[in-house]
């Protein structure tokens, strides 16, 4: 491991042991030092005593892969051990806490490692330390890291009185002394693993995906914001909730998922931008109302982040089984489903999203995943310059002396769209089919000729709409990258786009030629481009985070075009690159074929 | 708009016919639902609030195609979902009047979960129920108010279940204005109408509305009989406690019902929570962020 720019990281222990303020210390010091964080959090649906780990990987250029390989390793509890000793690269590092995990234990598990137990309480009394409570062994280990990562420690420094601040001067003198016992400790104490971690001294931004959706919104025009907390989307609601006053937004937290979406639609209908978020069972319990936006012509964003499923399934882990989900309703109505592929994109289709539920007048599904929108990654910048404000054909004027037509017929399918409290245009927004006035032509006026002839007018009316997305160019097709003379090209969507690329990376260290398409825009799929795309690829190989190829299935209905290898993982993990090229090895470099039976 | 729930006023009457809708009503000749527009219409002309500065907003049934026979703005939403639009509506257009319709099925049924949080919630709205203890819509089954062992298509040998209390319902979900009106009696229904929608909070009104063609029990003649005024026979509808006794003896069929306001309180309503995002309705607010906010924004995650 010499003079290597990168390195791979975990931490772990029972929650509650302060993994995560371990976590922040080490990610705010590299992300200020202009280095490139990937923090992967392993956790479990508890609040105290489960056991969680963080795993991150750290280096000089953008980092995406969490990998495998761990070769810093830090141990809070005794049943860490035998869970992440094993996760080792041969000649790494185990920092491990002396008072709850016996020497002699963790030294048994393998002899290729080196391991360093930091006895925390002999250490602050040695040092004359009072009134230290054990879980600042967080910032002793901060101290180890800084130490054995070669990072910089007034940096960390800085960051532990920015944050400790408020608790007054004492304290921060106190987590300073601690910090430099685990720094100087290491530095008598530990071979140095000869890292070269320079940063550009450029701070980046480390947060999450959630907060890159909820920046995103809210960049994007967002004044109202309706939730029934559900993991994994919840930091979404906890984010916005943080703006509500300096930003006056609407954050509501609601009485259920069914409150949330109409809440979202009345608001959305009345004139605000509008959005919700959501896991896959609380989005089921939204979908009657997405078709209720649909027939009303309001706009809506509903952010749907997957995890384990069915039913409630595995609530803080990695799945991607919910396309099917977002396309559902009952009927016919227009849409659109984004699948944003980083925390980059979170930030830009969530803004992109307010905008085209907007000029559509549809509600538009962002839908991410449990990795995407829980893992803390650096982003360089973020372009606030790049995201503006397009409302369509809505208006707050209305000037003729004609009774309003809130679904007059129209080329491209989309109506004027009037504010309600504009004088002289009122009208009823309809669940049920309707006229151009908003009648309604399902009672007793259902199967006579003009409502006939009205139901072909406006269905045919509101679903013309996905064609206008595609002419218009807003329903994009996939993305091809890499090297076009590949011999293989891996299809993706949502988080697994970057641990495909970090696949690409490795297999073309080895000479095998790959490519990659990416899918953002899962509907509309605009057909002739998107078989443009899949048809110039030799083999094409699905990754997907669940176990029925759910993308696969989706691009068969919508082009008729079938991906018949699939590489999918449905243990909850995320993918990683090694994972991928194993599964990639596994298939063979024979391309199989389709077989009709 | 100079209606804002912070400081109403009152204005000079409309004409009732202003707010006759395009549509001709397609309820049954004789069905109570002719009854509560027509008192809905008279309120809000005496109350003097321009049509477009109203938003009706119903669920799905007979009664909650009201909005379509009105001529303000309004929405026709899902079953049980009238509440939650409204209230996502009013959030961000408070200078709107808002009126929830529906029928009993809509509310107390399929809805009564956003009922319930609704009344403690307590935004400046109204909701009036068009309660006939029968799903109308649906040709004549069991509703959440029909008495206990009445007959209908579900429930041929008798209703096997005891009906909700509205009322009690809502005194006990820490309503501000808790009303009942009968259709059937147009001038207190119409003055009920008037202090629900000028009462400052969440009011209820639950209005009996009756079914002609399912409901061969709770008919006209039965609520003619059947009811009384209640203020007019001196419940001070400030006393909680009195609302809530006279509201147990509420029997659906064997004694005295009352009608008027049970219960009124001031106290804050859910918009005064966010008075300093409201100072301009939310629809009126600039979108997007200045450079420097995004600057803000970013640095907190540097």
């Amino acid at each position: 491991m010499a003079s290597k720019n990168n390195v791979i990281l975990r931490i772990a222990g029972a929650a509650g042991d302060g993994i995560q303020s371990t976590g922040e210390l080490l990610g705010k010091t590299c992300s200020r030092m202009g280095l490139h964080v990937l923090a992967y959090n392993s956790f479990q649906s508890a609040i105290r005593g489960g056991h969680v780990w963080l795993q991150m990987a750290i280096g000089k250029e953008k980092q995406i892969d969490h990998g495998e390989g761990v070769e810093v390793l830090l141990l809070f509890n005794k049943t860490s051990p035998p869970v992440h000793v094993p996760d080792m690269k041969p000649g790494g590092v185990v920092f491990y806490n002396a008072g709850t995990i016996k020497k002699d234990e963790i030294e048994s598990l393998r002899s290729d490692v080196n391991y360093y137990g930091l006895d925390f309480k002999s250490m602050v009394d040695a040092a004359g330390l009072t009134a230290v409570n054990s879980v600042m062994i967080n910032v002793m280990l901060a101290g180890a890291l800084d130490q054995i990562l070669n990072l910089d420690p007034e940096v960390t420094l800085g960051f532990i009185k920015h944050k400790f601040l408020k608790k007054g001067e004492g304290v921060v003198e106190l987590n300073h002394k601690i910090f430099n016992l685990g720094y100087e400790w290491t530095k008598a104490n530990v071979k140095p693993l000869g890292l070269e971690l320079k940063g550009d001294n450029k701070a980046k931004l480390f947060m999450s995906g959630n907060e890159a959706i909820g920046m995103g919104l809210v960049a994007g025009g967002l004044k109202f914001y309706a939730a029934y907390p559900m993991s994994p989307a919840t930091s979404i609601l906890h984010y916005v909730s943080t703006l509500a006053q300096s930003d006056k937004l609407i954050i509501k937290q609601v009485e259920d998922e069914l409150a949330a979406i109409n809440y979202a639609i009345g608001a959305g209908h009345a004139g605000a931008r509008a959005a919700v978020g959501t896991a896959g069972g609380g989005f089921c319990l939204m979908v009657e109302a997405l078709g209720f936006a649909g027939m009303l012509e309001a706009p809506v964003v509903a952010v749907l982040v997957q995890r384990g499923g069915p039913s409630t399934g595995v609530p803080t882990k990695q799945e991607q089984a919910d396309i099917n989900l977002a396309m559902s309703g009952n009927g016919e109505f227009p849409k659109f489903i984004l699948a944003p592929k980083d925390l980059e994109d979170c930030f830009y289709q969530s803004a992109r999203a307010l905008n085209i539920a907007e000029k559509y007048q549809v509600p538009v599904i962002l839908i991410s995943d449990f990795f995407l929108s829980e893992h803390f990654e650096t982003v360089d910048d973020l372009d606030f310059s790049k995201i503006t404000i397009e409302r369509g054909k809505f208006t707050t004027e209305w000037n003729s002396s004609e009774k309003y037509k809130r679904y007059a017929y129209s080329e491209d399918g989309i109506s004027p769209r009037v504010r309600p409290g504009t004088p002289g245009a009122m009208y009823v927004g309809v669940s049920d089919e309707h006229n151009e006035y908003g009648h309604l032509m399902s009672d007793v006026e259902a199967g006579l000729p003009h409502a006939r002839e009205a139901r072909i007018k406006m269905h045919a009316k509101r679903m013309h709409k996905v064609q206008t997305m595609i002419e218009a160019g807003d329903a994009k097709p996939p993305v091809l990258e890499g090297d076009v003379n590949a011999d293989t090209t891996f299809v993706t969507w949502g988080s697994t786009y970057a641990y495909v690329k970090s696949a690409i990376r490795m297999l073309t260290g080895e000479g095998i030629k790959v490519n990659h398409i990416n899918f953002t825009d899962i509907y509309p799929m605009p057909r002739e481009k998107t078989l443009a795309v899949l048809k110039k690829c030799k083999r094409l190989i699905s990754v997907e985070a669940n176990m029925c190829n759910s993308l696969c299935r989706q691009i068969l209905a919508e082009t008729a075009f079938e991906i018949i290898e699939h590489i999918n993982r449905w243990d909850g993990e995320p993918f990683t690159g090694e994972y991928i090229v194993k599964e990639f090895k596994k298939l063979g470099s024979k391309k199989k074929q389709l077989v009709s039976v | 708009m100079t209606m804002n729930v912070l400081d109403r006023k009152a204005r000079p009457a409309i004409d009732p016919k202003d707010f006759k809708g395009d549509v001709h009503p397609d309820w049954c000749p004789g069905c109570g639902d002719f009854g509560v527009l027509s008192c809905l219409q008279r309120a809000f002309a005496e109350l003097g609030i321009p049509q477009h500065e109203i938003a009706v907003i119903a669920g799905i049934g007979c009664s909650s195609n009201l909005p379509g026979f009105i001529n303000t703005y309004g929405m026709h939403t899902l079953h049980g979902r009238s509440l939650p639009n409204a209230q996502g509506f009013k959030l961000v257009h408070h200078d709107m009047t808002v009126v929830g319709v529906g029928g009993d099925g809509d509310g107390y049924g399929i809805g009564v979960g956003h009922l319930i949080h609704a009344l403690r919630r307590n935004m400046d709205m109204t909701y009036i129920v068009m309660n006939n203890s029968i799903y109308g819509l649906t040709t004549g089954q069991t509703s959440p108010t029909s008495g206990f062992g009445m007959k209908t298509k579900s429930t041929p040998f008798g209703n096997p279940e005891a009906p909700l209390n509205p009322i009690t319902l809502a005194l006990g979900s820490g309503a501000s204005f808790v009303a009942r009106a009968s259709s059937g009696n147009p001038k207190q229904t119409v003055e009920i109408y008037k202090k629900a929608i000028m009462h400052k909070g969440f009011a209820l009104v639950d209005t009996f509305s009756p079914c002609v063609t399912f409901n061969k029990v709770n008919t006209n003649q039965f609520y003619k009989e059947g009811i009384y005024d209640m203020n007019a026979e001196g419940h001070d509808s400030s006393n909680l406690e009195a609302a809530f006794a006279i509201a147990m003896k509420d029997t659906y069929g064997t004694g005295r019902i009352a009608t008027g306001i049970f219960y009124q309180c001031e106290r804050s309503c859910y918009e005064e929570t966010e008075k300093d995002t409201l100072s301009t309705p939310v629809v009126d607010h600039k979108l997007g962020i200045s450079t420097k906010r995004a600057e803000e924004l970013k640095e907190r995650f540097r």
